[in-house]
């Protein structure tokens, strides 16, 4: 799996075209609804005209999101502010802060980051977890959790799956790893399931 | 292979009337064809200030002087949009760094670039999308 990112990170990250010029920086990343993917950036101007744009970046226009650089094939790439904000108004700036609760009704913490993949899928969250949730008792931690199949989001809340506690990774590199156990599984189990209805057929 | 640090300050002659027209400053980079588009000159006798010259006038580049055909005008008066390349960022359309370019080495016959030297390895002509005020963009491996 490719490296993965913090949303906090992306601010500031330059927008590059394919023919290296810098036409703006990222402001802030924009979710859809579900928070499941990126829809765009909000954007900053860079040196003299530092400070928000009018024009955004839809992530359909994105060429490539990488450790340094937002890359897109032109200066054309950029968009009215309405093509990222309106789609995604509802989960913008809703997701960090938000309570997370697990599917048992467990509190297990709020939102402190979102984990991104370089395709602009959301694939976890930074979150501040309760004891209850890691269980381990030296008070609050930061800890990721993956953002698993069965995850809500409703208001400025999240429904994270109760397995997922037994996917809680410390930090960036070795919640990559789990992430990739957790998608196995997920995959493995509805696997089987289909099995099983293709022999209810039978 | 020539380097492009080693063109700079060369003297560039006319083949017909063997006038000097001035000294090598830079090399301005075609990126998305991986040529050398244009020379820029300084100090000509004639001229004050800078001058390109199209990389399709220019006849030998040998050690010791560049060889254009002619001085019958062959200098452009429109400055091309142009980036150093020396020292400039390498990003890949990634949108990952990889250093910054050192040297670059080119076909003197042909003008065609074959090697970017970078603080992170070398990459072939070939990979080369766009140069611009920010960095040269590489195609990713």
């Amino acid at each position: 799996m490719d490296a993965l990112m913090l949303a906090s990170e992306l601010a500031k990250r330059p927008v590059v075209t394919l023919a290296g010029e810098v036409v703006a920086e990222v402001k802030d990343t924009v979710f859809d609804g579900t928070a499941g993917q990126i829809t765009g950036f909000t954007l900053n101007g860079r040196g003299l005209l530092a400070g928000p744009l009018k024009q955004s970046l839809p992530w359909s226009s994105v060429h490539a999101l990488g450790r340094h650089a937002v890359l897109v094939p032109g200066r054309e790439a950029l968009a009215e502010p309405a093509a990222v904000v309106a789609s995604g108004e509802a989960a913008h700036g809703a997701v960090p802060g938000a309570k997370v609760l697990t599917d048992e009704g467990v509190e297990a913490g709020s939102v402190l980051d979102v984990v991104v993949a370089p395709d602009g899928r959301v694939v976890g969250f930074r979150i501040s977890a309760t004891e209850a949730f890691v269980h381990r008792d030296h008070g609050r931690h930061s800890v990721f959790v993956p953002r698993g199949e069965a995850l809500a989001v409703s208001g400025r809340a999240l429904v994270v799956p109760s397995g997922a506690s037994h996917f809680v990774a410390d930090d960036l590199p070795s919640f990559t790893t789990q992430v990739e156990i957790f998608a196995a599984r997920a995959a493995a189990s509805k696997g089987s399931k289909g099995t099983a209805a293709g022999r209810e057929h039978l | 292979m020539m380097l492009f640090s080693g063109t700079k300050g060369l003297p560039v002659v006319t083949a017909d009337e063997a006038a000097e027209l001035g000294t090598v400053e830079a090399l301005a980079v075609e990126a998305p064809l991986g040529l050398i588009g244009h020379l820029r000159l300084s100090g000509g006798p004639a001229r004050k200030g800078r001058a390109w010259l199209p990389w399709s006038l220019v006849r030998a580049v040998g050690p010791d002087a560049v060889i254009v055909r002619s001085a019958a005008e062959p200098v452009v008066a429109e400055e091309p949009d142009h980036h150093e390349i020396l020292g400039s960022r390498v990003l890949t359309d990634r949108g990952d760094e990889h250093g910054t370019v050192k040297d670059v080495a080119f076909d003197p016959a042909t003008g065609r670039i074959g090697t970017v030297h970078t603080t992170q390895g070398n990459v072939s002509g070939h990979r080369l999308l766009g140069l611009g005020d920010y960095a040269l963009v590489i195609r990713a491996e």
